[in-house]
């Protein structure tokens, strides 16, 4: 009880201003309307202040990219302190394949953003 | 008289009072989560022209990346320190890279055990995160251009990639 206080105390601090934060840690595949095709709903904070876009990727337990869509394009712009919803749509036939869903951060080319650390935090399709 | 008008005054105020009370719910969910923050941003020294060193006895300043988890066995730590530049001139010589991740701030002292439960390869560093809680990582980085060649004068930029995976 004492930790889960220290680190909500330590999560709603001022410290946490660099944060990437990416939910569910187990999602499920959930069927939809269109026939053959499963979705994982996703949820991505972004307490980054020096970042604004993160990559989706999908991959299975030996880190081969698995093909997938994403509701408004792989590449998502989160900006500071934004919670951005999305879903994940996979081919039923790679149902048993998929293991990871994971988001990173993304730097900008043009030098703008001139972050030293990148993040990535993958969820567990069980 | 006046002392049995003052308690049904106090009466009908209280009465008012808790009549006007409104509650108003907070929720929260306390879910299994990884979280993955940016502590201190990193800054190469360049105490000798050949080398650039995040070591303070080099002028320079340790990455420190912080990891929370709301519970213990669900995630996994991988950090990779840098083995290039994002950001440099023109390079015509190769560079060494050398780099170490350790354990620098704990929120339960278990955690220190990681230091020794850690898994090393290559530029990667692996630490099952079995313990609910912070854990803050120090990443040593090092470059050393040629043989004893001077780095040239410019900008120079390279990135700790910081990954927290469910297991």
């Amino acid at each position: 009880m004492k930790q889960i206080m220290l680190l909500l105390v330590t999560l709603l601090s001022g410290q946490a201003s660099l944060a990437h934060d990416f939910t569910p840690t187990y999602p499920k595949l959930e069927t939809t309307h269109i026939g053959g095709v499963l979705k994982a709903s996703m949820k991505l904070f972004n307490k980054r202040d020096d970042i604004r876009y993160y990559r989706v990727g999908v991959y299975d337990s030996d880190w081969n990219k698995i093909p997938f869509i994403v509701t408004g394009g792989k590449t998502i712009n989160v900006e500071y302190l934004d919670t951005k919803r999305f879903d994940v749509y996979i081919q039923e036939s790679n149902r048993d394949r998929v293991t990871y869903i994971c988001t990173k951060s993304l730097t900008l080319q043009d030098g703008s953003t001139r972050s030293i650390m990148a993040s990535r935090i993958c969820s567990k399709v069980k | 008289m006046l002392n049995k008008t003052l308690t049904l005054l106090a009466v009908l105020l209280t009465f008012c009072a808790s009549a006007f009370a409104e509650e108003i719910p907070i929720s929260g969910t306390v879910e299994s989560k990884c979280i993955v923050t940016q502590d201190t941003a990193g800054v190469y020294g360049n105490a000798s022209p050949e080398t650039l060193s995040t070591a303070t006895a080099d002028g320079g300043v340790h990455p420190v990346v912080r990891f929370d988890v709301i519970q213990a066995d669900y995630y996994m730590a991988r950090i990779s320190h840098p083995t290039s530049f994002t950001e440099s001139p023109n390079l015509s010589d190769t560079v060494t890279w050398t780099g170490t991740t350790s354990v620098d701030q704990v929120s339960d002292a278990a955690m220190s055990a990681y230091d020794t439960s850690k898994v090393e390869y290559d530029n990667v560093t692996e630490v099952d995160l079995s313990i609910a809680g912070s854990t803050w990582f120090k990443i040593e980085s090092e470059a050393d251009y040629g043989y004893n060649k001077a780095f040239p004068g410019g900008q120079y930029q390279a990135v700790v990639t910081a990954e927290c995976i469910a297991i």
